[in-house]
């Protein structure tokens, strides 16, 4: 079942794109990343070029599982994981989040937030960081 | 075997010292990858990469059942869209000192690396993202075999 983004997490992902992380179903990895996304709910679309298509396809096609962290400053201040199932539609890898992760260093360091309600994950976030849009961002 | 350049290294710091901020990406041996962002990054010889191990969790995991990394440059990027892969461990705290992995000695390498909140306290993280404490309980050491790019138009064109 699909887990809604907060605003925050869109706001950080959509401005300052994202690392996807794929890998073999022997559990080989690789690393691709876009300057920018779009999130509409549970879903990242994330465009890609056809180098890129080439890069993951092989992957995508024998394991579908998905993370995605938060790009440039973000991967400072937007400490999250994003965990799902992915599939390229056209130009774009399509990520359907699953599970949502606080990766901030410390004590919540691998907090499951997508187990709470999601106006108690905005709380959670909210409670702790005033930046809910990137700097420079509009 | 990748031998890291000047550039590479100067990049694979810390950010306060002029570095970066990585992603280290782990997976477990049934194919679910798991991706964080690290902040105590350095490189280490000519072709390793370390990184304080002091909040992982699933990538400790991860790399107890499947011993494979990589390591993408995330912040400040400036050109550097580089991604590190190759064999990776954690070193603990508890390891003897004359343990050996892919050519580099446990104890060498806590002896540089084992305090590093004291050898580069992270003064330069904001308090609203700063963890109030650190304890380290090793090092995260990645080998690096192979280095290809991030940069959209050339994904997955090996470097080195």
């Amino acid at each position: 079942m699909g887990i809604e983004l907060t605003p925050r997490m869109k706001n950080w992902i959509e401005a300052l794109g994202v690392h996807v992380a794929t890998a073999t179903a022997k559990g080989y990895p690789t690393v691709m990343v876009a300057d920018r996304c779009r999130v509409e709910k549970n879903i990242i679309r994330i465009p890609i070029t056809a180098r890129q298509k080439d890069q993951i396809a092989g992957n995508l096609a024998e394991n579908k599982n998905v993370a995605v962290a938060p790009g440039q400053l973000g991967a400072v201040r937007a400490p999250y994981q994003f965990k799902g199932k992915g599939k390229i539609e056209e130009n774009e890898l399509v990520v359907d989040v699953e599970q949502i992760y606080c990766t901030k260093p410390g004590a919540e360091a691998g907090l499951r937030l997508d187990v709470m309600c999601y106006e108690k994950m905005k709380d959670f976030e909210e409670s702790r960081w005033k930046d809910l849009i990137p700097p420079g961002a509009k | 075997m990748a031998k890291l350049t000047e550039e590479m290294k100067d990049v694979l710091k810390i950010v306060g010292k002029g570095g970066a901020v990585v992603h280290l990406t782990t997976c477990s041996a049934d194919g679910v990858p798991n991706i964080v962002a690290e902040r105590f990054v350095t490189h280490y010889k000519d072709e390793y990469i370390l990184i304080g191990e002091m909040f992982a969790q699933k990538t400790k995991v991860n790399l107890n059942e499947n011993e494979v990394g990589c390591i993408s440059i995330a912040h400040p990027v400036k050109g550097h869209t580089w991604v590190f892969r190759g064999p990776c461990t954690i070193i603990s705290h508890a390891a003897p000192a004359n343990y050996k992995w892919h050519g580099i000695k446990a104890g060498e390498v806590l002896a540089e690396w084992g305090e590093w909140a004291t050898k580069e306290p992270p003064d330069e993280v904001p308090p609203d993202i700063a963890p109030p404490k650190l304890a380290q309980r090793g090092v995260i050491a990645l080998k690096v075999e192979e280095v290809y790019s991030y940069n959209p138009e050339e994904a997955g064109k090996r470097i080195l």
